[in-house]
């Protein structure tokens, strides 16, 4: 550019204002959260300033407290096996989708991505209906196991939305030469297939996994005595006005999730770093 | 005959195995869509299926079975509960003051039809599309724009009774379209700045505004309380002060719509900016630069050139925010308090809570459902370019 050229897209008191929004901005997005780790540490249960002292007693509270961490077991569990199996199945399912003439491919896609628009409620009542205790359509009791299924529902779009790219970037030719080198199907998937795409599959469990762990709609219709974490922090946020033992557990999740949130950054980042090489 | 033996063995083992193959092919496609197809079909389809069925009578929620066996009701197909949902129509208030009252079906049509204009207007007609497609955006939007100062030119007419849900429908559409419009507005200077008045290490802006979307939505609704609840930051500065007494806080603050629409869009703002973001990424600079030689000021050159280029992305944001948001259920009933009453807790009333009739609640699921896919649907063509922008 050269010195004297002038910006198009904004004056300069233009861009200051914008500046000025954007900082606002800022501080509209980040000043909650940033209270909530404030009061976290607060010796007092009246929220409000000044501050009384510094404490960590509510966070040995809630740690000493078996229905907080009862409820956060349960909901590790669950991500975690949402994790898993919604990846597993996105990565089949891309997999064909990329690679093989498909018959309905336009209505398997379709299918695939339909649970990203139906209102969270209805898939939630929806599986309440199909669990339902007396003279269940299908017979799956309600409890964890109903909120692992609805939650695999809800996370297979999200999955598939970041494999199929991936899987159908991969240069047909190289599964080709693998297959022509004597390869199995089974070891052109593992050898070949699968170091290309293991940034997304990280990505994938990772989002699954974040999606289930924080889910309330769905796991608030389908659980029974042992409540998931944030069933837990709903009905405690709901009912009671209450809040310091919930506080040092929400600061807990900001930071793992924060982290877990970096984490993906340098993973897709290293992922498309790999997939330039790899091209 | 041996010799012909041999001549003749080559293509039909080659044909076997290329058929084998084939078999092969087709059995491991199989193998790898039916397990996600299958989980879809069980868990997704025939659920919804099912409430269907509930919502025409063909099936009746255990609890009234006992009921209906006594008086010897049984299941069987009947649109009464439809019925119900659907005739108390609507009354339109036009300047605040005239109501027309309007039958569902009219309502259903008129929409339709304003929907398809919207979507489709400029391929309708050469040289009225432009004006279709503006003109029915400006009526889709206009009754549900709730305008701080009061009195709107257009909308629909308060809610009456508890019970009349296809008001409570479109007081959470008003709430939906408030906090998307209100989001979209936040979001475009911000995705313009991020775009165009950034230079170095654009992404990693993007990425701290974006973040808060990725942490958990409740614990963010759960921010707001701590700010805004009865015992919150905002009402104990107020009962410092003396200005308030403690027994008696601003409960506006925490249970109101206002406090829905801003939690809502609190939560989709930083989402939304990527696909705007997107969007404007596209836009050449030299166009620009051509329209400024040519004299036009930046406001002409962003309303003639960006914003047009930018429609699609600002659509499609608007969409993202107002479709899950038309069924919101967590935050209204964290911080709507009466006010705020929102369809989908209604829906959630009628399958667990203090209602609990599945009959209904199904209705109410499945014209939810409907009006989301139809919308879905027919804007599918703007989610893709923002969807596609996002993954």
């Amino acid at each position: 550019m050269s010195r004297g050229s002038t910006d198009v897209f904004m004056s300069r008191n233009g861009k200051r204002m914008l500046v000025l929004f954007f900082a606002g901005f800022l501080v509209f997005l980040y000043l909650p959260t940033i209270l909530l780790i404030i009061f976290s540490f607060n010796a007092s249960t009246v929220i409000a300033f000044p501050l009384s002292g510094f404490t960590t007693a509510f966070y040995e509270a809630a740690w000493q407290n078996t229905e907080i961490k009862g409820s956060l077991i349960a909901s590790l569990k669950v991500a975690a096996g949402t994790a898993v199996v919604a990846t597993v199945l996105a990565v089949l399912v891309s997999y064909a989708l990329a690679r093989r003439s498909l018959r309905f491919k336009a209505a398997v896609s379709a299918l695939l991505l339909l649970p990203l628009v139906v209102p969270t409620v209805v898939l939630g009542v929806s599986l309440l209906v199909l669990f339902r205790p007396s003279d269940p359509i299908v017979p799956i009791p309600l409890g964890l196991w109903a909120v692992l299924i609805g939650h695999v529902v809800i996370a297979l779009p999200f999955c598939v939305l970041l494999l199929l790219p991936r899987v159908a970037s991969i240069d047909n030719r190289l599964e080709e030469a693998a297959h022509d080198l004597g390869a199995s199907g089974l070891t052109t998937f593992r050898r070949v297939v699968l170091p290309l795409i293991l940034p997304a599959l990280l990505a994938s469990l990772m989002v699954a996994f974040v999606i289930s762990i924080d889910e309330v709609v769905v796991a608030s219709f389908l659980v029974q005595d042992q409540t998931t974490y944030p069933v837990y922090l709903y009905s405690g946020l709901r009912l009671s006005g209450q809040t310091s033992l919930l506080m040092p557990v929400a600061t807990v999740m900001i930071v793992a999730s924060t982290i877990l949130i970096l984490a993906a950054a340098l993973i897709s980042r290293y992922g498309e770093r790999r997939a330039g090489l790899a091209r | 005959m041996a010799q012909r033996a041999t001549m003749a063995a080559p293509p039909i083992v080659i044909e076997r195995r290329a058929w084998s193959r084939r078999v092969q092919d087709r059995l491991a496609t199989h193998a790898l869509t039916t397990p996600a197809l299958a989980l879809l079909l069980v868990f997704f389809l025939v659920p919804i299926y099912y409430v269907v069925r509930y919502s025409i009578g063909l099936e009746r929620f255990a609890q009234n079975e006992a009921a209906a066996s006594l008086t010897g009701e049984l299941p069987g197909f009947s649109m009464e509960l439809w019925r119900e949902f659907l005739d108390p129509g609507l009354d339109l208030e036009v300047f605040g003051r005239t109501s027309v009252h309007m039958p569902a079906w009219v309502f259903g049509v008129v929409f339709v039809a304003l929907v398809v204009g919207a979507v489709f207007g400029p391929r309708l007609s050469e040289r009225f599309g432009g004006w279709i497609r503006a003109a029915s955006f400006l009526l889709l939007l206009a009754p549900f724009l709730t305008i701080p100062a009061g009195n709107n030119l257009l909308r629909v007419a308060e809610l009456s009774s508890e019970g009349d849900f296809l008001r409570l429908f479109f007081r959470s559409v008003t709430m939906a379209t408030t906090s998307a419009v209100w989001a979209v507005i936040i979001a475009f200077p911000i995705a313009y700045f991020l775009a165009f008045g950034i230079k170095k290490s654009k992404y990693i802006w993007l990425l701290v505004v974006i973040a808060p979307f990725l942490t958990s939505y409740l614990l963010r609704i759960f921010a707001w309380k701590i700010i805004l609840g009865d015992q919150g930051l905002f009402n104990s500065a107020l009962f410092e002060l003396g200005l308030r007494d403690p027994d008696n806080p601003l409960s506006f603050l925490i249970y109101s719509q206002f406090t829905v629409i801003l939690v809502l869009l609190y939560a989709w703002v930083p989402f939304i900016i990527l696909p705007i973001f997107i969007a404007l990424e596209t836009v050449d600079r030299r166009l620009l630069e051509a329209a400024t030689d040519m004299g036009a000021s930046r406001l002409q050159a962003l309303r003639k050139i960006t914003l047009p280029i930018a429609a699609p992305g600002i659509v499609a944001a608007f969409l993202f925010v107002f479709i899950p948001s038309i069924g919101e259920y967590v935050t209204p009933s964290l911080v709507g308090g009466n006010g705020g009453y929102m369809f989908g807790q209604a829906i959630a009333s009628q399958f667990v809570g203090g209602a609990l009739n599945w009959q209904t609640g199904s209705v109410l699921s499945i014209f939810l459902l409907g009006v989301v896919l139809f919308l879905a649907l027919s804007t599918s063509r703007f989610l893709r370019a923002g969807g596609g922008a996002t993954t």
